[in-house]
């Protein structure tokens, strides 16, 4: 059976305090990193395949890398617990069931990249995980395992955020981070050369970090081993929609989708008939209920023409309008979209309302290449890859469930 | 210096030089909104993007540097692709007003939709609505549909006044530039922002709806509004006298130069063009007849002027010249002084409010060519009375002839009562300028000067940088440039000097060049746009 | 007195500001957290609360508009007693957001938007809130509400006072 590493104090009451934290191993990682010499910890991790678990997939050890070496400025690790990616909800369930692991992670990151003080935002809707989380730290100082006194002074400053999806952009963070709006940052300099505040800066996912301690302790070779060839590990998919069991789901990265949705989650209920999933958040392209015989991994599912992403499955059956899921997730982008940069600004609010013209029986002809071209001209030009999300649904709904669309805008009014 | 091919162009640069300047120094021109070369890089617009080889995706050019041996392509099928795309993306939201916008002409949607866009229109949902026509400020109005979002007035408001009133408020295409409710964009170079809007977003509240800029003229010129010269240039409405309600000169827009102003101007200059087509100008020479002044001839005010300089010993003589005279003004001025021996003449008139001035552009001396008097030598000679001097000894009826150039002592430090005493002391009182106030029309003499704008001249700024300035315009009604004024009287007077032969102002520049150390080697030509430092 | 057209913090408050700004390397990364700080004493984020935690930062106060108007957790208007925010995302919606929502107008007897007379309650719908396996579900206050049926949502209106 599949080891469970990030739930497996999941089930246990008060597993967000230090003490039972401790009953299970917990800050031995770091104990054993803090003697490690930093390029070795970046070696492990690079060796055990640990991909970025919030949506990019960038290989953990080789992110931590960039940092300049011997550099006199300050580092700063910033864990990016701004979770907002639609079907997705693992960070908050370790934010609020295993706090501790992200801080042992956080401790031994900041070991490797040499950093003094880490920030940790949380989502401005996240209250209760925020209390938690806040908690923990606090109960982390008076242990002293953090703070000025504990071998390697570290220091961590929880921060909220005010609600915005553009925050779970790396550099869009860091400037919500900074006291600004949450607009992404041009990109070179990246952050690991210039990040927050204009210092080297490394910003890792909630999970990705809880995942640090156990490729210390166990070693890269088993964590590595546990996956695929390209990554390594299990990780934690987010199931909602149509399904039996929704909830969060621990499982190997290799896992394919048809047994995540039938064997772990149940399969469809009331009868009904798979008719769509989307894999990764909303951003990934979605597939169809003959495209679920893929694994879940990063690379498998780019090959499949999409994204693992945040790893938020959302299940849809024959009942799902994919007009509607389209108007919904344009909606979506549309309110998050920033405002920064003039293709994304200007063509998501277009397309929701194009989207939502459709659904209402308004729609025209020509809207569905309307859409799909414009998709296509506004991808790779922006600021950030918020819009390439964008593209993700606007092109793979449209494209493979077209002809929906188009009786759709048949049957309806417009011309 | 990194060496990089553009287009195939071979082009050499110093480091830290962006695509967009490597690529403008070999000719090339990249279309951008929101790149600005003296603000921050926003990489906002998207409109810069070029082809680099080896780098798989087009990457803007404003963000990246030149590198030795970078290969850049401008003209790939994929980035024409891209700048069209990035036009229908601009124009998306975009209010279809160029019929009653003022930018038409000069507006970058239009000129680089018509060079990279000209695609069919495809957008016909109900555009985003913003709020149109919102003053600002007293010269800045706003109108929020047609802002494309560039952000390059609020990085001008943060980085170059750091005032920062202006922001981008809410996201997305709901986004907006505005003020924080209830404030104003007051501060003294808010009009820049209007030059660096590349759209009709932020316009001229002087020029709102006054006349298409297809229908103006430019020359280039030097402010008239303090001792820093900045460069300008002068837009004129010649060919629609009905538009702009008959003035001549429409609007001024700051020039570059690296040394003066760079991009800028303040509003004061910006604005101080208004004297220029006042009503006030003077536009005839006129004489005193009794209590009514009549216009007369050139001939017969010079005539009249001649015998009184010549009547009157030179101690009895007292000339206010002033800082807002021209160096070939000023040369002959002195050419005149030394031949009829007259050393009670004086520039410096003292302002009744001293003028402010920042560590930016604004100077307190609120004249262009102080400087220039200074090296000029239009100071008291030995033995003269300087202006306060002049004033009381008119005033004692010592000076019996006061020729004042320009100044309008109403706004001078001098109490009422003494500038009063002291045109009511002078025998003859002569007055050549501009414009008339108070003072001139107590004048037994005006003589109506040439503006700025109406000859060509040059100033020494505050740093003394010589400035050539040009005609924009004719002088109106039969006013001359002062210096043409004083060669006639020079003439009239048997003056042998050559300098007083001159038919143009560059041949008293030649001359002044060929006298007057300080501008030794000097010439209209070596001066060019830059200008030239005097001579240590 | 001290409320949303006059500002002021407490001397305490004050400490507590100074104590944020400091830890961040720039004081100004302590902007957002003053900023709910703000909202929880004064009720709401006024334009005098701009001016008054611009002043603190040294910020002009168009750029505090800025990110008062970016930012959907700041209200800059009064709201009710209880926000309650209900999530129309994609799960959301598959599991029937949109009943709830009407439910949910019904019941207050307002559009989404706004508040109730009484001022008891500020109903809103919003982007994923992240809690996809409870779909549908809603914020209230601090708390998330999820596996919402018309009858649940009845009886956790019933407990706002």
């Amino acid at each position: 059976m599949t080891e469970k590493i990030f739930t497996r104090n999941f089930h246990r009451a008060d597993s967000h305090t230090l003490s039972v934290y401790r009953e299970t191993g917990g800050y031995t990682a770091v104990a054993k990193a803090l003697s490690m010499k930093p390029a070795t910890i970046i070696e492990e991790v690079k060796k055990s395949n640990l991909r970025g678990l919030g949506g990019a997939g960038f290989p953990a050890g080789v992110k931590w890398s960039f940092i300049p070496e011997g550099s006199p400025a300050p580092k700063y690790l910033v864990v990016n617990a701004d979770e907002g990616e639609p079907g997705t909800f693992k960070d908050r369930y370790l934010l609020e069931r295993d706090p501790h692991a992200v801080i042992e992670g956080m401790l031994i990151a900041a070991r490797a990249i040499d950093s003094r003080l880490g920030f940790v935002y949380i989502r401005g809707e996240y209250v209760q995980p925020w209390r938690i989380f806040s908690a923990a730290v606090r109960e982390a100082y008076d242990a002293g395992l953090l703070g000025k006194g504990s071998g390697f002074d570290f220091d961590i400053v929880v921060h909220r955020g005010a609600g915005a999806y553009i925050c779970g952009e790396e550099t869009g963070l860091l400037s919500s981070l900074e006291g600004k709006k949450g607009w992404p940052k041009i990109k070179p300099p990246f952050p690991a050369i210039k990040g927050a505040f204009g210092q080297p800066t490394i910003v890792n996912n909630v999970e990705t970090l809880a995942a640090v301690p156990h490729i210390i302790n166990r070693g890269a070779l088993w964590f590595s081993g546990l996956g695929t060839k390209t990554q390594g590990g299990t990780r934690l998919y987010s199931v909602s929609g149509h399904v039996v069991s929704p909830g969060v789901v621990e499982a190997p990265v290799s896992i394919t989708l048809r047994s995540l949705i039938y064997d772990e989650c149940g399969g469809i209920p009331n009868g009904r008939r798979l008719k769509a999933v989307v894999p990764g958040g909303s951003s990934a392209a979605i597939l169809t209920a003959d495209e679920i015989d893929v694994a879940m991994d990063v690379d498998g599912l780019k090959d499949a023409g999409t994204m693992a992403g945040s790893a938020g499955v959302i299940v849809m059956d024959d009942t799902v309008s994919i007009p509607e899921a389209l108007m919904v997730v344009a909606r979506f982008y549309a309110h998050e979209s920033c405002g920064q940069c003039t293709p994304c600004r200007e063509s998501t609010g277009w397309i929701y309302k194009i989207a939502h013209r459709i659904v209402e029986g308004k729609g025209r002809k020509e809207d569905l290449d309307t859409i799909l071209d414009v998709a296509k001209r506004g991808a790779g030009t922006t600021i950030c890859a918020f819009y390439d999300g964008a593209v993700g649904p606007y092109i793979s709904y449209v494209e493979k469930f077209r002809e929906e669309f188009e009786a759709l805008i048949r049957s309806g009014n417009g011309a | 210096m990194p060496k990089l091919t553009i287009d195939g162009k071979a082009v050499e640069v110093a480091a830290g030089t962006n695509l967009i300047e490597a690529a403008r120094q070999a000719g090339i021109e990249i279309p951008h909104y929101c790149y600005h070369p003296g603000l921050t890089i926003a990489g906002q617009c998207r409109l810069c993007m070029v082809d680099i080889e080896k780098v798989p995706r087009p990457q803007i050019g404003c963000n990246t540097l030149a590198t030795d041996g970078m290969v850049v392509h401008t003209g790939t099928e994929r980035v024409l692709e891209t700048r069209k795309s990035i036009m229908e993306f601009h124009l998306i939201n975009h209010p279809l007003d160029c019929p009653v916008c003022d930018q038409a002409g000069e507006c970058w949607l239009q000129i680089y939709y018509m060079r990279h866009g000209l695609y069919d229109p495809r957008m016909t949902d109900e555009k985003v609505h913003k709020p149109k026509a919102v003053p600002l400020g007293p010269h800045v109005i706003l109108d929020a549909e047609r802002c494309i979002l560039c952000s390059r007035c609020v990085r001008f408001c943060d980085e170059i006044t750091k005032t920062g009133e202006l922001g981008i408020f809410h996201r997305g295409d709901q986004s907006e530039i505005g003020l924080f409710p209830g404030a104003t964009l007051e501060n003294k170079y808010s009009g820049n922002v209007i030059d660096i809007c590349p759209v009709g977003a932020l316009t001229d509240r002087d020029f709102r709806f006054q006349v298409r800029v297809w229908y103006l003229d430019t020359a280039r010129s030097i402010c008239n509004g303090c001792a820093r010269g900045c460069n300008i240039e002068i837009h004129t409405n010649r060919s629609r006298p009905h538009h702009n309600q008959g003035r001549r000169v429409a609007r001024i827009k700051p020039r570059f130069h690296a040394d003066v102003n760079e991009w800028w101007i303040c509003d004061a200059g910006r604005y101080g063009f208004r004297g220029i087509d006042d009503p006030s100008r003077l536009t005839a020479p006129m004489k005193r007849d009794g209590d009514r002044a009549v216009e007369t001839t050139w001939d017969d005010a010079i005539g009249t002027l001649a015998q009184a300089l010549s009547r009157h010993r030179p101690e009895e003589i007292g000339i206010l010249a002033s800082p807002q005279m021209s160096n070939e003004d000023l040369f002959l001025l002195t050419r005149l002084t030394e031949h009829l021996r007259i050393v009670n003449v004086d520039f410096r008139v003292p302002p009744r409010t001293p003028g402010d001035q920042d560590d930016f552009l604004i100077r307190a001396d609120k004249n262009p060519n102080s400087r220039g008097a200074e090296l000029g030598g239009v100071v008291p000679g030995a033995g003269g009375l300087d202006a306060g001097g002049i004033l009381k000894a008119a005033a004692r009826k010592q000076i019996k002839l006061l020729w004042i150039f320009h100044h309008d002592l109403a706004q001078s430090a001098w109490p009422e009562t003494e500038q009063r005493a002291a045109l009511e002391g002078a025998g003859l009182v002569v007055f050549q300028g501009t414009n008339g106030n108070p003072g001139s029309a107590r004048a037994h003499l005006a003589l109506p000067s040439a503006a700025y704008a109406e000859r060509d001249g040059t100033f020494t700024n505050f740093q003394g940088r010589v400035q050539r300035f040009r005609a924009a315009l004719s002088p109106l009604g039969d006013a001359l440039p002062d210096w043409d004024i004083l060669a006639r009287l020079g003439r009239t007077l048997g003056a042998s000097d050559r300098a007083f032969t001159a038919e143009r102002a560059e041949q008293v520049f030649n001359a002044l060049a060929g006298s007057v150390t300080r501008f030794a080697g000097m010439s209209y030509r070596g001066l060019g746009d830059a200008g030239q430092m005097v001579k240590s | 007195m001290s409320d949303v057209r006059n500002p002021a913090f407490t001397p305490l408050q004050l400490a507590e500001v100074r104590r944020l700004q400091a830890l961040y390397p720039d004081p100004r990364g302590a902007l957002l957290p003053v900023l709910h700080l703000a909202q929880e004493t004064f009720g709401y984020i006024s334009l005098e609360v701009e001016q008054y935690v611009g002043a603190l930062f040294d910020l002009t106060p168009a750029h505090v508009h800025e990110v008062v108007t970016f930012y959907t957790l700041y209200f800059r208007a009064p709201k009710g007693r209880h926000v309650v925010s209900v999530c129309h995302n994609l799960s959301c919606h598959l599991l029937g957001a949109k009943t709830v929502i009407e439910h949910l107008t019904q019941r207050l007897g307002v559009e989404v938007g706004a508040t109730t007379a009484d001022g008891r309650v500020t109903l809103l719908t919003v982007e994923c809130l992240c809690a996809c396996e409870q779909a549908p579900m809603m914020q209230v206050d601090d708390r998330y509400e999820g596996h919402l049926t018309p009858e649940k949502v009845d009886r956790i209106l019933e407990g706002l006072r």
